[in-house]
């Protein structure tokens, strides 16, 4: 009885050895992204986007797989990486720019922007508000008039807390029009598309989102003002104003990308970045990116560091402005 | 009639060999998943997602797949419920109100067979429902609000009333407990984390499975290992393994009422599902005759939690496909799929690729169909766990317990957080407090803090926007209702008492 | 009696998460309710419940099923959770497999089984597990110890 379960279990326990070996030499063992959020979402497509394009492209022997771990818009991740695992040459963290700006305003905890290793940007959104088909405001402009003149006159409703990406977007407009954006009407709805059923259902007037977001709610009535971008996009959405043209300086790039541990080796972080480089220059793999409604974006190495840097110094200075950042 | 025209064309699709054969691969895949407690549709989806790809499903038939499992871990969430008294996921909580107790009495069989048909009729209802009225249904979702939710959470929460029987006091508090634990985390409208005491693994709160695993799971597992320790004996499993003519009849008026409510709560995006089975149990206790033996193992009791959470979860697909918008966890990450494969749910996807909505509630369906003809033979095989000894079983089961809790945020924290939860809810059950309505407070809670401040940051702090729509007097009049029926019945009750004495 | 040691020690929560929830304040002070007013509601509910319990505890209407606890019962249940703890702190260190085997013979041991039993019962959960987990259903599970002995 007993032989039987032994032999039954030694090869088991081999074969559990040999599969923490490494399949090919070069390539980390136990590929493994890490969606600091629930499944589904943004973070989460940043992970689907990595799993099936290394795949695809034939640049990852070992399939990848998309962990979740959600906490504080990142914070649970970034600490876990920051604190614990951080020589773990197999595993990359999806970030975006709503990371860098909790990052920025301290809710990270302990760690800051240089805790961790920048791997490399892999797409682009960029900020927007919207309004319902009927409405009256036609542009950017309308909105910050009425603003103007009752800062109470709008609601809006936008995805995350005061302090957050979607409550940014109006207190820049905010601050454009000259009014203290304590004065708005604001709620903060659960990220994805709540805000968008409570536009179309009249709950509020103007939601703040993200080009991608609108191009997911094609096809409902709605209509977006502006897009916060240095120019028009490109594809469907070109047909939407940036602020600049409507003359108001606002900008809000939201980068997507990859980070790593801060004690992963250098030939691991080059072997990842040679990968990525080899997936972004595919044509395919662009196009595969803009169907999925992300504008392509390759930044990586001492670039991607100093616009992190950069990046995190803006929002820092808006939480300053604002008196967000919690001393 | 293009609607049936394209039905058909649905049917077409879903029935092809191919598609079948996928639709039963992951009912009972989804089953198995659904079975293993903190694993749920949400892991199901997730896990069969990147496979579909692997093996280059094309999309209707990767659609299919998903809906199958879906519906499938729904069910298999039931089996863990009913057997083991361990809820997998929130709508999962109410089936253990009367399944664990029919499966006490040795009638695990007919409650997993009962549990199996309702899920059916409720699916059936709701998917009948989608065909008919999806677009209307996208008006009535997008119509709440901020004010609209808050008023039905208050609804629900004078629902939970009904739960309280004779210990008034004690589930008012559970109630209240739960509430409370929905404050932990990162309050959504300022930013500010609440009770968290400096850790970062509450930032997001308490996760939900997290605490119905420590609540049932542990606080089960202790109770295991008195009874072991008393010398109890497993319950075994008697008699026949399915429901007759006779109990079937008996629900079916409760199997339809709950899958009307189901259908038409779940297209409300947010607690859909869970709010379904509570509604749909508490009005069912409301209507049911004096000597019902509600919490004791009415079949009613599991039939009407199961039939609205069927109901809920086809429903919850309805915002999905009509307006883009998850209704549930698990609808969020299928819409991940979707746009996976550059498909873009909304108005759009009903003109431009009929064939994919249509194939989807035609597979969700024919998936229904499937969970009934596979499970109803296997009720058998499902009732043998309650024959593995404890002492294999429940090692087994605080290992997947563990795995589950685990795998939320891959941190231990989590580990240690569901044991100390475990302890409390061990003792909450030790004192007699009812650790469903600690659960139900849970989650309503969150759901109703939310929308409260949402809807007073709208009006500018005027309460009157919580009774300003018709949608939200409607509800206050649902509310009044349910407070004012029993004592509407008992003084029936006294006149009709009086009558007999005249008599 | 223990009816009203659980209220008097729930009571003493609530105080304290009231004296907490009582910090709590919007960084920027902006929308009407802001984040203290509901806790500090629901907390409330709770303290007057408690009180009342405190003062009148509620009659044990149904006769228990389950027999009261004794201390060898105590004992196992101190035991359990004492493994449960370890088990969870072992969980990242060991390794699933390792710590999940050690945590289910143990257990399997507590729960009456045989020394045979439990070390077979045991060996088979962990590893059947971690198989259907891992490698079935794509839940990655900490390697520990063995990841070393891998590379």
């Amino acid at each position: 009885m007993k032989t039987v379960t032994l032999s039954k279990f030694l090869p088991l326990a081999c074969a559990l050895m040999l599969g923490s070996v490494n399949a090919q030499a070069g390539e980390p063992s136990r590929p493994e992204c890490i969606a600091p959020s629930k499944p589904g979402g943004g973070f989460d497509m940043t992970c689907k986007l990595a799993q099936a394009g290394l795949k695809d492209h034939h640049l990852l022997d070992s399939p990848m797989r998309v962990t979740y771990m959600p906490g504080g818009i990142g914070a649970v991740a970034y600490n876990a990486i920051a604190a614990n695992r951080r020589d773990e040459s197999g595993t990359l963290i999806a970030f975006s720019g709503a990371s860098l700006l909790n990052l920025a305003l301290g809710k990270y905890g302990r760690y800051d922007e240089n805790s961790v290793q920048w791997l490399t940007t892999i797409g682009t959104d960029y900020g927007t508000l919207a309004v319902r088909e009927d409405s009256p405001f036609k542009t950017l402009d309308d909105v910050i008039q009425a603003l103007k003149k009752d800062p109470k006159s709008i609601t809006v409703g936008g995805g995350g807390s005061i302090g957050g990406q979607g409550w940014a977007k109006i207190a820049l407009l905010a601050k454009a029009a000259g009014v203290d954006p304590r004065e708005l009407r604001y709620a903060a709805f659960e990220g994805g598309a709540e805000h968008y059923m409570a536009l179309m259902g009249k709950h509020v007037d103007l939601v703040t989102g993200s080009a991608s977001e609108i191009r997911a709610q094609r096809g409902n009535k709605i209509r977006a003002l502006v897009v916060y971008s240095e120019e028009r996009l490109p594809g469907e959405l070109a047909s939407v104003p940036t602020a600049k043209e409507q003359g108001y300086d606002i900008q809000w790039p939201l980068i997507r990308g990859y980070y790593m541990g801060p004690e992963v080796k250098q030939e691991d972080l080059d072997w990842w970045k040679a990968a990525f480089a080899k997936l972004q220059s595919s044509e395919e793999f662009q196009q595969y990116l803009q169907d999925r409604d992300v504008l392509p974006l390759n930044v990586t190495g001492q670039a991607l560091n100093d616009l992190v840097k950069k990046q995190v110094e803006d929002y820092r200075k808006l939480g300053e402005e604002f008196g967000l950042v919690a001393e | 009639m293009d609607t049936i025209h394209y039905l058909g064309l649905g049917f077409g699709v879903a029935l092809t060999p191919y598609n079948l054969i996928t639709a039963f691969c992951g009912t009972l895949i989804g089953t198995i998943v659904g079975l293993l407690p903190g694993l749920g549709p949400v892991n199901g989806v997730a896990l069969l997602i990147p496979i579909a790809f692997a093996l280059g499903l094309p999309p209707e038939t990767a659609l299919i797949l998903l809906a199958a499992v879906y519906l499938g871990c729904e069910y298999g969430g039931r089996i863990s419920s009913i057997l083991l008294n361990i809820p997998g996921e929130a709508s999962a909580v109410m089936t253990t109100l009367d399944g664990y107790p029919l499966a006490q009495q040795g009638k695990a069989g007919i409650a997993l067979s009962i549990s199996a048909w309702s899920s059916f009729i409720g699916g059936t209802i709701a998917t009948i429902g989608v065909v008919l009225f999806a677009p209307l249904l996208a008006k009535w979702a997008v119509a709440f609000g901020p004010a609209e939710y808050f008023v039905l959470m208050v609804f629900a929460i004078t629902c939970l009333a009904g739960m309280a029987d004779n210990k008034p006091l004690k589930t008012a508090m559970a109630a209240l407990i739960g509430l409370a634990l929905s404050c932990v985390g990162i309050d959504s409208n300022s930013g500010v984390y609440r009770f968290t005491f400096g850790t970062l693994g509450l930032a997001d709160g308490i996760q939900f499975i997290v605490l119905v695993l420590g609540l049932f799971s542990i606080s089960e597992i202790l109770v295991l290992l008195e009874r072991t320790h008393h010398g109890h004996r497993a319950v075994k499993t008697t008699g026949r393994m399915l429901f007759n003519l006779k109990e079937g009849a008996f629900v079916l008026a409760t199997n339809l009422r709950s899958g009307v409510v189901g259908f038409v709560l779940g297209v409300l995006p947010g607690a859909g599902a869970t709010l379904a089975s509570a509604v749909a149990y508490m009005s069912e206790k409301r209507m049911a005759s004096k000597d019902n033996q509600f919490g004791k193992g009415d079949l009613r009791g599991l039939a009407a939690p199961e039939t609205a959470n069927s109901g809920a979860a086809c429903g919850s697909m309805v915002p999905m496909l009509t307006l883009g918008v998850p209704g549930s966890g698990t609808t969020a990450v299928m819409l991940g799929a979707l746009t996976l494969y550059n498909i873009t749910p909304g108005p759009m996807l009903f003109q431009n690729q009929p064939e994919v909505v249509w194939g989807l509630i035609a597979s969700l369906f024919v998936a229904n169909v499937m969970l009934l003809v596979m499970n109803v033979p296997m009720v058998r095989i499902f009732t043998r766990i309650l024959a593995v000894p404890t002492w294999a079983l429940v090692p087994a089961i605080a290992i997947v317990t563990s795995i589950g809790v685990y795998a939320v945020h891959s941190t231990t924290f989590d580990l240690f957080l569901m044991i100390g939860i475990g302890v409390c809810g061990y003792i909450l059950r030790k004192l007699d407090y009812s650790l469903s309505a600690v659960l139900l407070g849970f989650i309503l809670g969150g759901v109703m803090e939310d929308n409260l401040r949402r809807a007073l940051s709208l009006s500018n702090g005027e309460l009157s926007i919580l009774w300003g729509s018709p949608i939200t007097l409607a509800v206050w009049a649902l509310v009044g209702l349910m407070l004012a029926y029993p004592i509407f019945r008992a003084v029936r009750a006294r006149k009709s008492a009086q009558l007999l004495i005249a008599d | 009696m223990h009816d009203r040691i659980f209220a008097g020690i729930n009571l003493l929560i609530c105080v304290a998460l009231m004296a907490l929830a009582w910090g709590y304040q919007a960084p920027f002070a902006y929308e009407p309710v802001g984040p203290r007013a509901y806790p500090l509601l629901l907390l409330s509910l709770l303290v007057l419940g408690a009180l009342y319990q405190v003062s009148k505890p509620a009659k044990q209407t149904e006769a228990r099923e389950e027999p009261p606890l004794n201390r060898q019962v105590i004992r196992k249940i101190a035991l359990c959770i004492a493994a449960m703890v370890a088990y969870a702190a072992l969980f990242e260190v060991l390794g699933f497999i390792l710590s999940s085997v050690l945590f289910a013979v143990a257990m399997a041991y507590l729960y009456d089984a045989t020394r045979v039993q439990s070390i077979v019962a045991g060996l088979m959960i962990a590893v059947g597990l971690y198989l259907l987990f891992d490698y079935g259903l794509d839940v990655p599970l900490p390697l520990g110890l063995l990841a070393k002995l891998g590379n």
